[in-house]
């Protein structure tokens, strides 16, 4: 909810809607306890009834956003690790013509643990080899896309894998313009629990492996 | 009949029992179905010449090469066809479960919006976040 409400601050001057999807929490989260909704500011909250895993829920949002249109679609975590101010300037890079802007934690204000920036170091330079973009960052979940670029994100990975997918979606999109950014991720205990380990990577790879071989084609 | 022989026969008669005793009440065509599988490892595991002598006669070197190459090949390709299967299964699942936040999520937006759609104000603004929670 502090996400919600920095977010309500920082966009005083824009027009935001924000989509929270509920991935089957215990107890759901009650439509009452979001910030209520202004002239410029809409919160609309999906739910799904059982745990699907990030990558579904980021779908769910993707499709509801797309259903109402928009000229910048910024994807960011709720756990407080990312900014409202970085989110919006993300969707102001959009605003100015990229296509798809991705956050990149290690040039901006972030305390990353070391035994952190080891895995995402493996991780870059598997996408890199997987995608053939060069970005200096991996499974940052602060990202931004235009209207165009959201077409071709379809999110086909329920869980952590997503992060990968939506690389090799945007290496595979025709003539999309792609940029990184400054952001600031900042780590605490909580955040640190629920994110990636060396296990977690483990099973990116095989979700990976089982979208490449058993997944719709596309 | 060597110990090595009593002591897998003793493992195979254990397993199909406690496989019985646990479906008690539940449909155990399945359990029949594996004690005549186990059944014909049972004869390979008490007659291991009977098996060679089997598997020298199709050309394959011992008894127990006969039983292992096939079930092997069956294990291999039955593994792969339970992921995709099980793949299919969560995309099915998430693709119900996804319709029912969209459609729940449009009725709550006359919840969470009620002064933006009494005015008929764009429903379609022009920036979009989209946080997730778990």
């Amino acid at each position: 909810m502090d996400t919600l409400a920095s977010l309500r601050e920082a966009a005083r001057e824009h027009c935001v809607t924000v989509f929270v999807v509920d991935d089957g929490s215990e107890p759901a989260i009650d439509l009452a306890t979001l910030p209520a909704s202004g002239e410029s500011f809409h919160v609309v909250l999906a739910r799904h009834v059982t745990n699907l895993g990030q990558g579904a829920a980021l779908e769910t949002a993707r499709q509801l956003a797309v259903a109402r249109g928009f000229d910048a679609y910024v994807t960011m975590d709720s756990d407080g690790q990312h900014s409202a101010t970085d989110a919006l300037a993300l969707a102001q890079e959009i605003l100015l013509g990229a296509d798809v802007v991705f956050g990149n934690r290690f040039l901006g204000d972030s305390n990353v643990p070391r035994a952190r920036a080891l895995l995402l170091f493996g991780a870059r330079w598997f996408e890199r080899v997987l995608t053939g973009l060069p970005l200096a960052d991996a499974h940052n979940g602060l990202r931004a896309f235009s209207a165009r670029a959201v077409q071709h994100i379809v999110i086909q990975q329920n869980r952590m894998a997503h992060a990968t997918e939506i690389k090799v979606r945007v290496a595979g999109a025709p003539s999309l313009e792609i940029v990184e950014r400054p952001v600031s991720v900042r780590y605490s205990t909580s955040t640190l629990a629920k994110g990636q380990s060396a296990f977690g990577a483990a099973r990116i790879i095989r979700d990976l492996a089982l979208q490449y071989l058993f997944g719709e084609a596309s | 009949m060597t110990i090595g022989a009593f002591i897998l026969l003793a493992f195979v008669l254990g397993i199909v029992a406690y496989d019985w005793v646990s479906l008690r009440g539940k449909n155990r065509r399945a359990v029949l179905l594996e004690m005549a599988a186990f059944l014909v490892g049972a004869l390979f595991i008490a007659f291991p010449d009977r098996a060679t002598a089997l598997a020298h006669a199709v050309g394959i070197g011992r008894g127990v090469d006969f039983l292992m190459y096939p079930i092997v090949i069956w294990l291999v390709r039955e593994s792969l066809m339970t992921r995709r299967r099980r793949l299919e299964y969560d995309e099915k699942l998430t693709s119900v479960v996804r319709a029912l936040a969209l459609v729940q999520a449009k009725a709550g937006e006359v919840e969470v919006t009620p002064a933006a759609n009494a005015q008929g104000s764009s429903l379609a603004p022009r920036q979009s976040a989209g946080p997730s929670a778990s």
